[in-house]
């Protein structure tokens, strides 16, 4: 049924992926750890996630320490943004006519 | 599983990582710093009319050093939590900003000897009330309540005329906001730091 519809991002058909842009949509920049608390997703299968989108060019990331602890920041690119706002309104389409 | 059951899970999924962060429960170290510099801060102009230097000397400090103070702390929490939201710090600025404005409003007509010191406390009280209570409902819940609680206390002070209005707005003002604090703890060891 998705096929039938044009916009939907195979790179955000993955529920965490596509959780992962939405929280970035939402609060502009989270990191490695702040996304584990808020998806529950184990360290390997988030990084696969988080390396899918950066591959994409969809999400960019900035390294820091935070108390001397080297920390990862994600934040969503334009591309990234674009497909997302995309994705989401074919998403709103297939709901609208199921 | 059919595609609609997949989509509504995946859905689900998504909706409740971005409502673990719909409210955040606030810095509690912020909220106990203010309720300490409040509670020593505002009995000072009942009880230390002979040391008015002693007042503003505290209050120029201890009211930009905890601005300064609440500000890292806020900034430390967000790196710690792993979520920098810059919208949300805009938010906190303008409300706490706005805040600061309506502070000085409400010391005018103080200053301007409108009103004898001795009753100003009440409306630094309504003041702070308001502002707790807004920010209970855009900001952080756990300062709900306690801005309801100032307000049921602006009131009181106002139609019974008590005496040492800055002592009690003072003690009243730093007990809601220990109580803000130790919600907004009890809030982030319910729910993961929120």
């Amino acid at each position: 049924m998705k096929q039938a519809f044009t916009g939907f991002d195979p790179a955000f058909e993955h529920r965490a992926r596509l959780a992962i842009a939405v929280l970035l949509a939402r609060h502009g920049e989270v990191s490695f750890a702040g996304f584990k608390q808020q998806l529950d997703l184990t360290d390997g299968n988030l990084g696969a996630q988080l390396r899918r989108l950066e591959d994409e060019g969809y999400v960019e990331l900035r390294r820091d320490f935070v108390e001397r602890k080297p920390v990862t920041w994600y934040r969503l690119t334009a591309q990234g943004n674009d497909a997302l706002k995309r994705h989401l309104a074919a998403l709103q389409q297939l709901i609208g006519a199921g | 599983m059919t595609e609609n059951d997949q989509l509504k899970q995946d859905l689900d999924y998504i909706a409740t990582a971005v409502r673990r962060r719909d409210r955040p429960a606030g810095v509690p170290a912020i909220f106990f710093l203010w309720a300490a510099i409040i509670a020593v801060g505002f009995p000072l102009v009942d009880f230390g009319q002979h040391l008015p230097r002693i007042f503003g000397a505290y209050w120029l400090v201890a009211g930009f050093g905890g601005g300064a103070l609440s500000w890292w702390l806020g900034e430390r929490d967000a790196r710690r939590s792993g979520i920098n939201d810059r919208e949300l710090g805009r938010r906190y600025g303008l409300h706490w900003g706005i805040g600061g404005l309506a502070y000085l409003l409400t010391m005018l007509p103080l200053l301007l000897e409108r009103v004898p010191p001795r009753q100003g406390g009440a409306g630094f009280l309504f003041t702070t009330g308001l502002l707790y209570a807004l920010a209970g409902v855009h900001l952080e819940r756990s300062l709900l309540w306690a801005g309801l609680l100032m307000l049921a206390a602006y009131a009181l002070l106002t139609a019974f005329a008590l005496p040492y209005t800055w002592t009690i707005a003072g003690v009243v003002i730093a007990v809601a906001l220990a109580w803000a604090g130790l919600a907004a703890r009890r809030a982030r060891t319910q729910g993961g730091r929120a």
